[in-house]
Formats: C-alpha cells, sequence, structure tokens
C-alpha cells in the first residue's frame, strides 16, 4: 500500500467537514513460530497492511479502518462512516483536542540483525535449543510449549494539523509455557521476553538457560517446597512481580480515560480520580515513572498514534500522584497538555491511552541486602497467577520461586504463597527499594476491540514490611 | 479474485495441501461512555488465510492485496520458506472432500445492515436511566461477513453470516454497577433496550455494597458470569491443549467430571447462535457433539490430525493448528434464578466476572474476580450487595460442584467470554471466596 493513500484519505475527510483528521498507514511483516513438546507446529509469515482514520466531525469522532488499496473503496467507506458520524451528533459527546505542537519526523530503531533478514529455520533453531536444553535437565515436563514472534512495523502518520511521523521499530517476543511433573504433582509456569530490537537479542536472551532456569525452579519447588503459614510476614520481591505490581495497580489506574469512564464498560475504571494529584497513595521510596522513549524497551517510540512527541511521565513521585497518562482527548478536560500516550496496535485500532515501559525507579540497595534486613519472612523471586479488580483497587500474587527468610537468610523454597492485598496497602507498606533493576516483557490488553499492546513493566526488588500471606 | 484459481497456482508450485479461507468482513461500531457516543468506527477488510503444507512442513500467511503482482510474490515466497521448514510428523493431512452440508438456521439476516444503531442505543441508555442509574459505558457491533473455503482435497463452501452485539454496562456509584451482553445472528429478540432495563436494574440492587467475607460459599452464577468459565471448559477440550499441558482435562475421557445432570454439547447448528457452522476448518461437515454426557467427559475436539494420533475420527472442529468449539451449550434446568436463589441457605449471587487467571491451566487452579452487582444470600433471601471478593477454587472443582441451573438458556459473549457460548444460570456448591488480608 502506497503512503499517498493515507494522505489522499486525508484529504477526502477533510474536503467533506473534518475539523481534524488523523491518517496512518501501518504495515506488519512478522514472523510467528510455535513449538509444542519438541514439534513445530506452524510457521506463520505475515506481511499486514492498512489505513485507519479517525476525525472530528462537529465534534463527534470518527474511525474508520480499511485495508484495500483501491482508492474507489476507501472512498465508499469514508463515506459510510462519515453518515453513521452524522446520525450519532445528536447523542454524541463533544470532543475536543489539546493543542499541541506540530513534528514532521522520521525515526528507526536499527536493528543489528534485521528479523526481515533472517530465515525462519535460524529462528526454529533457537526453540529446538531451548527445546534441547529441557530435555538435558532430565526433569519430566509433560509440557513444553515455546512462542517465537518477531515482527517489524511501519507507521506514516499525517495530520490536518501538518504532522507527519514516520517511524520503523522492529521487536522480538519470545513466550513459554512450562509444565514440570514430579510424582503426582505437576507445577507450571508461563512468562514472556519482548524488546525492540533486532534478532541479536535471542543471543543475549540465553533462552536455553532461560528454559533450564525455569524447569530447575520449578522442580525444585516441588520437591522440596513447604507451604507457609498463614500470618504476618516481612516480604521480598523480585523486579518481575515489582514489574507486575507496577503495571496493574499504578500504570492502569493513571490511565486518564480510565478516570473520565471511556473504558468503564471493559477495561473498568479506577479508583483514583483528578482530585487526587497531590495525594500520597504510597510510602516516599516508591517513585514510578512512564517512559517510552527507553531505547530497545518493548514499548518504546518517540512520538505517539497521535503525532504527539512521548516523553517520561512521573506518575507517582515519592509516594505521592503526580502526573496521570494523557492523550489529547484527555488532557484538554484537565487544562493540560498530552503526554504523548496515545497508542494504537494496528491500523484497524483507534489510538486510547496506553501504558508504555512503566517502571519503579531503583533504590539503593542490593537483593542480599534487602534480604539480610528481614529476620523471618518471604522472598517471591516470581509468581505465577495474579489478578486485579477493575479499579485497580484490590489484586492478588501467587509466588512461583519463593523462599522462607530467617534471620537474613533463604532457608527453603516454600509453595505459593499467595498475597491478597488493596493498593493503597501495598505501595504503602514499602520501606526499601533495590538497585537491581529488570523489565520485563508484557502484551497488555484494553479497549473493545481488544487491543493488545507490547509493553513493559520494571522495577527493581523491594521489600514490605508486616504483610499478610497464605 | 477467484480462490480455486490461487489454490491451483498453489498446486502447481509443489504444495501438497492448501487450504484458502476468503474473509470479507464489513463491520460497524458504535462506543458510547457516560450516557452519549464517544465513537464511531467502520471496518471493510478482506482477506484469505492460506494454510500450506509440503512434505509435512507447514507454513500459513495470509494474502489481503490481490494484485496479480502481490499473488505472485506470495507464491514465490510461501514457495522458498516452505522448504527448509522442519517436519511435523504428527501431521496427518486434511480431509478429503467433496461434502453435502446441511442448511444452517438463522445466521444471515440482511435487514442488519440498516438498522438504526444511534436510535438503539439512546434507547437503552434511556431504558437503564429510567432505572435511577448515572451513568451508562458499552459499545454496539453490527458484523457482515462473506467466507469462503477452498482445499487441494476438493472443499468448496461459501457461506454469509451477520451478528450483532450489544453490551451496556450501568453505573450509579462506582462501586454500584451492573452490566448485560446480548449477541445475535439476527435481528430477532435483539433487544438492547431490555438490556440497559436489565442493566440499570443490577445497579440499582447494588447499590452501597458491603465488603465480603472469606469461605467456602454456594454460588449462584448469572449466564454473563458462568460464560468465561464455559469458555475455559471448551478451551481445555480441545486436542491441541491437552497436548501442549494446558488443560486440566488431560486423561479425562469417559471419567466423571461432573454430576448425572450436566450435560455441554456442542452444536455447530445452534439456531441464531454466533459460531454456527456447517463446516470446520478443513471443510468437514459439522455435526452435534456431546463434550459432557451425564456427568461423564466424552471426548476432546479434533481435526483430522490430532484424531489420528488420538486413534480416532475427527469431529469435524478444525482448528487446522488447534481444534476448536463451534457453539458450546450448557443444557439447561427447570428452575427460574429467583427459585434458584430460594434453595439456596448461604451463598452468593454472581453477575458477572472479570480477570481470570490460572495458576496452572493443567491443575486447573485459579481465581477470577466477581464484578458489577454480587449479592450475600441467606435462607433463600438477597440480603445484601457485597464487594472485594475473588472466587479462588480450581475448574475440575468447579464441574463437581455444579448442581443446578435455571431455565434461562443465553447466549453470551463478552470482554471475558470471548468465546461465545450458550449457557443458563448455574448453581455450584462449595466454591472458594478470599478477600484481600490488607
Amino acid at each position: 500500500m502506497d503512503k499517498s493513500l493515507a494522505d489522499f484519505a486525508l484529504r477526502y475527510i477533510e474536503k467533506r467537514g473534518a475539523s481534524y483528521v488523523e491518517s496512518k498507514l501501518e504495515s506488519h511483516e512478522t514472523t510467528h513460530i510455535l513449538m509444542k513438546n519438541g514439534t513445530i507446529e506452524a510457521t506463520n509469515y505475515e506481511k499486514s497492511v492498512g489505513i485507519g482514520m479517525r476525525y472530528l466531525m462537529n465534534k463527534t469522532l470518527g474511525f474508520v479502518s480499511i485495508n484495500e488499496s483501491s482508492k474507489e473503496k476507501i472512498k465508499q467507506a469514508i463515506q459510510k462512516s462519515i453518515r453513521l458520524t452524522k446520525k450519532a451528533e445528536k447523542i454524541k459527546e463533544p470532543i475536543d483536542l489539546s493543542h499541541e505542537k506540530i513534528y514532521r519526523e522520521s525515526y528507526k530503531v536499527k536493528p543489528r540483525m534485521n528479523p526481515l533478514d533472517i530465515s525462519p529455520e535460524e529462528k526454529i533453531k533457537v526453540l529446538q535449543e531451548g527445546e534441547k536444553a529441557i530435555l538435558s535437565t532430565k526433569i519430566k515436563t509433560p509440557g513444553r510449549y515455546l512462542v517465537y514472534l518477531d515482527d517489524v512495523t511501519k507507521k506514516y502518520l499525517v495530520t490536518s494539523e501538518g504532522a507527519k511521523i514516520e517511524s520503523t521499530i522492529p521487536r522480538v517476543d519470545f513466550y513459554y509455557v512450562m509444565t514440570v511433573k514430579e510424582g503426582s504433582k505437576t507445577s507450571q509456569r508461563y512468562w514472556q521476553y519482548g524488546v525492540a530490537k533486532g534478532i541479536e537479542i535471542l543471543k543475549e536472551w540465553n533462552i536455553p538457560k532461560i528454559l533450564t532456569d525455569e524447569v530447575k525452579s520449578l522442580s525444585l519447588a516441588l520437591k522440596k517446597g513447604k507451604p507457609i503459614k498463614s500470618g504476618k510476614y516481612d516480604f521480598v520481591v523480585g523486579p518481575q512481580v515489582t514489574g507486575i505490581m507496577v503495571h496493574e495497580s499504578v500504570g492502569h489506574p493513571y490511565e486518564a480515560d480510565r478516570i473520565f469512564g471511556r473504558e468503564a464498560a471493559q477495561a473498568g475504571e479506577s479508583f483514583i480520580n483528578t482530585n487526587m494529584i497531590g495525594t500520597r497513595v504510597g510510602s516516599d521510596t516508591v517513585t514510578i515513572v512512564d517512559d517510552p522513549t527507553l531505547e530497545n524497551s518493548f514499548g518504546y517510540y518517540l512520538f505517539d498514534d497521535e503525532g504527539v512527541k512521548a516523553r517520561r511521565k512521573v506518575l507517582m513521585k515519592n509516594g505521592i500522584i503526580t502526573e496521570l497518562l494523557h492523550n489529547r482527548e484527555t488532557a484538554v478536560k484537565m487544562g493540560l497538555q498530552s503526554n504523548g500516550a496515545a497508542r494504537s496496535t494496528d491500523f484497524d485500532k483507534e489510538p486510547i491511552v496506553r501504558m508504555s515501559n512503566t517502571m519503579l525507579l531503583p533504590g539503593k540497595y542490593t537483593q542480599e541486602e534487602l534480604i539480610e534486613g528481614v529476620k523471618e519472612g518471604i522472598f517471591m523471586k516470581n509468581f505465577t497467577e495474579w489478578n486485579i479488580d477493575d479499579k485497580r483497587y484490590q489484586q492478588k500474587y501467587v509466588g512461583s520461586e519463593c523462599y522462607l527468610i530467617k534471620n537474613g537468610k533463604l532457608l527453603y523454597p516454600v509453595l505459593k504463597p499467595t498475597l491478597e492485598i488493596t493498593t493503597p496497602a501495598l505501595w504503602s507498606s514499602i520501606d526499601a527499594v533495590g538497585k537491581d533493576f529488570e523489565g520485563h516483557a508484557g502484551t497488555c490488553g484494553k479497549g473493545e476491540p481488544l487491543q493488545a499492546c507490547p509493553v513493559w513493566f520494571g522495577g527493581a526488588s523491594i521489600r514490605l514490611r508486616g504483610i499478610n500471606l497464605r | 479474485m477467484d480462490i480455486n484459481q490461487l489454490k491451483n497456482k498453489f498446486i502447481k508450485a509443489g504444495m501438497d495441501d492448501v487450504v484458502l479461507a476468503r474473509q470479507t468482513n464489513n463491520s460497524t461500531q458504535i462506543k458510547f461512555a457516560n450516557n452519549r457516543v464517544v465513537k464511531t468506527g467502520i471496518e471493510l477488510i478482506d482477506q484469505i488465510s492460506i494454510f500450506l503444507v509440503k512434505d509435512k512442513k507447514i507454513l500459513t500467511t495470509s494474502i489481503k492485496d490481490f494484485s496479480k503482482q502481490r499473488i505472485e510474490k506470495t507464491i514465490k515466497t510461501c514457495s522458498k520458506l516452505i522448504k527448509n521448514l522442519p517436519r511435523k510428523e504428527d501431521y496427518y493431512g486434511i480431509a478429503k472432500g467433496p461434502f453435502k452440508y446441511k442448511k444452517l438456521k438463522e445466521t444471515y439476516d440482511k435487514k442488519v445492515d440498516s438498522i438504526d444503531q444511534i436510535d438503539l442505543v439512546d434507547s437503552a441508555i434511556n431504558a437503564s436511566l429510567a432505572e435511577g442509574t448515572k451513568r451508562t459505558n458499552g459499545i454496539f457491533e453490527t458484523h457482515d461477513v462473506d467466507s469462503h473455503l477452498v482445499t487441494s482435497n476438493h472443499v468448496d463452501i461459501k457461506d454469509k453470516q451477520t451478528s450483532l452485539y450489544f453490551s451496556i454496562r450501568s453505573l450509579i456509584e462506582k462501586d454500584s454497577s451492573g452490566h448485560i451482553t446480548i449477541s445475535s445472528r439476527t435481528l430477532r429478540n435483539f433487544n438492547p433496550g431490555l438490556a440497559g432495563k436489565k442493566s440499570g436494574e443490577i445497579a440499582k440492587l447494588s447499590l452501597n455494597p458491603q465488603p465480603g467475607k472469606t469461605g467456602k460459599y454456594d454460588l449462584l452464577f448469572s449466564p454473563l458470569a458462568f460464560a468465561p468459565l464455559l469458555g475455559i471448559i471448551g478451551e481445555a477440550s480441545s486436542a491441541f491443549s491437552v497436548d501442549a499441558g494446558i488443560s486440566f482435562l488431560e486423561g479425562m475421557i469417559n471419567k466423571k467430571v461432573s454430576n448425572n445432570n450436566i450435560t455441554i454439547i456442542d452444536d455447530p447448528y445452534y439456531p441464531n447462535a454466533l459460531r454456527s457452522t456447517s463446516f470446520d476448518a478443513e471443510g468437514v461437515p459439522t455435526r452435534q457433539l456431546k463434550l459432557v454426557d451425564k456427568g461423564v467427559f466424552k471426548t476432546y475436539f479434533h481435526n483430522t490430525s490430532t484424531a489420528k494420533k488420538y486413534k480416532t475420527n475427527t469431529n469435524a472442529h478444525a482448528g487446522l493448528i488447534a481444534p476448536e468449539p463451534w457453539n458450546l451449550k450448557l443444557n439447561p434446568g427447570k428452575l427460574s434464578t429467583e427459585k434458584l436463589i430460594q434453595n439456596i441457605k448461604k451463598g452468593i449471587y454472581i453477575t458477572n466476572i472479570w480477570y481470570t487467571r490460572f495458576t496452572s491451566y493443567r491443575t486447573g487452579e485459579f481465581s477470577t474476580i466477581p464484578r458489577d452487582g454480587a449479592f450475600y444470600i441467606e435462607n433463600g433471601e438477597i440480603k445484601y450487595p457485597i464487594k472485594n471478593i475473588r472466587v479462588t477454587d480450581t475448574m475440575p472443582n468447579v464441574l463437581r460442584s455444579m448442581q443446578d441451573m435455571g431455565n434461562n438458556l443465553t447466549q453470551i459473549r463478552g470482554w471475558e467470554a470471548s468465546l461465545p457460548v450458550l449457557t443458563p444460570s448455574v448453581f455450584l456448591k462449595n466454591i472458594g471466596i478470599t478477600t484481600p488480608t490488607h
């Protein structure tokens, strides 16, 4: 599909009386490989492209998407959309957008090894090496599900205000579901790795080691893990756990469109509201940011899908709510500028407020120092099950690789300690933050139709005091 | 673009098996929030999904640009890519046609294209507000899909489908809400106004909820609340899931999983149902299948390859990679929801759930969070609404604990129920409820 079609679509909608138009041509070239118990189930190669157009007509928002390159079909789709948008005017929410600086920029993430230059069989070899490594542990693994995905996304965004943003971002993604058996008992864990980088990441990740470490950890917990007694503990969690806590109970509730009720039907709302800027919701050790500009991060971008320049947002500073995640529509409601949080995952999805890379900023302690400061407690290195309610107020984390701490030392593995806690209690209980920062990949779901967005969630190890676990 | 010609080109290029599925999808969407329309959407997607096998090596792709140039390039690229892929030794081909197909009932309604969606959204919002709610949010979608499936094994079948989906969540306060979804293939009985009213009624009943308490309770799930769990049972029944180690139904064929009054059928011919189809992804004619028969688990879902591996025959549930259900239906009971409530000594009535996650898909340990109206029941009466609870148990125990069903069989599709199913209200005994400890 030609970029000029995006320009054509923009002009066509403008001529029909739209006060604002965005037209985005987006293409994805992807390879997707599924391996189940050592067998490649399928290799998928896709090249998809289409145009998504968003516009305001008498303050009514319309969106139209098409994957055809015929100008006639594009016109027909736009005409149909405008008819529907005009009908909706009588019960519309009048939409305003914040005024933003106009940019005309292009940027690329240049991979050392471009995914498009590497054959699928080379990528399959990496999974096969992982499979070989798992089997070499001789641990019983009745379920080994490995998924490899790479994607090169090209976007061409133009707006009626004169913005023009072009970007090319490669992403590499690896995901597994591992099941281990000891005697009659089984244990399972799934985890994901992802970056905006080239295939060179596969060596850096060292997939065979990732998988053997996982399998050994699951097996150890099954063989030697003991259940904990329900009660109050001091609690140290590793960066993976910190990251998911940050994502679920800070990133999400700070999405301004959620706070304004736009996503209430599915993604839910928030326990916080716009009057809570400046309110303390955590201890002063806690500072959490969202930053799309982190190089090679999974949620990386430099301009959002409204053409607004991306920047770091400080959501919580020393435990106090500082900033929300905004697009142009939510920003203007609060008399602010957008902070560049509008993302859409493909041409056929409208841009909505999303996280990018949401992280607890590191502190000054090593993980060992955090553990040394615990007389009796639990160390949760990583987790398996988790969930949170739709106001992002009460959440649950079930540990996978976990240990009892006694007098500052890890004693033995413990089985699936479970934390169910409210968000204010969680962030207020932290008394120390580590410096062992890690970013972990996720595919975050929001929106109807669902948009699965690549993000990082991250942080360092943290210590919480006096937490009820069971 | 002649899909049969494309198929022949792939065969000429040396492919052993070719499955091409073309779908032309015309969709509309109205999104509303805080009682107003916040977005309209139009989508036009035309694509051919391509499944190719050469020497047991499998490659999938799709094509959206039907120009001669793009088609030739795709054939060349696929021929090059497939050569060096590893073989899938347990691939056993695709079904051999041609086949005869039964007619489906109520899957296409030409009036869907001309309905006044805005008026219907407006009527639903007003019906909810008339119940005393303050805010409504939701979505209204319509789809008009033409599909055409051809295979290198003499299958050639076309289909036309329409569908409608309406979701409305009504809120009074942040903690008081009700949610109803309705889905249909045709306009018959499709009533957004009634959905608005019902969601408003739930919201009203759920005012001033109290925090729930940890413990074991009898639970009554509304159709919207049970639908995701029924969908999970369906996904766990795929032979693919069993092989991948992500099914709690592994090793359960012909074993008792539930009580004698529990029967789950997969019915691809259910009138007006969203996943009704007369053919599977290989073109095999579909048929009704008993998944759970009077409490006994009977079969996994199969395609040709998984069936051969399990030494049985395909039961027309391809999914070329992973077999899948069509219309999963939990047979209803005789009692109304009100009567079921009257039979509960101490329990909770749950109208919706959210964020279902697993500790292990293999053991079925999971939890899910009741959302919108959840009500504490004592001695057959709703006492008060509750909040901040979590259903924490295992799927095998959910199956074992199913005691009775309501007479309100309802088609459900929703945010958590991405696999549409047909379910009534379901009463379960002695299920775990947990609450935050801080």
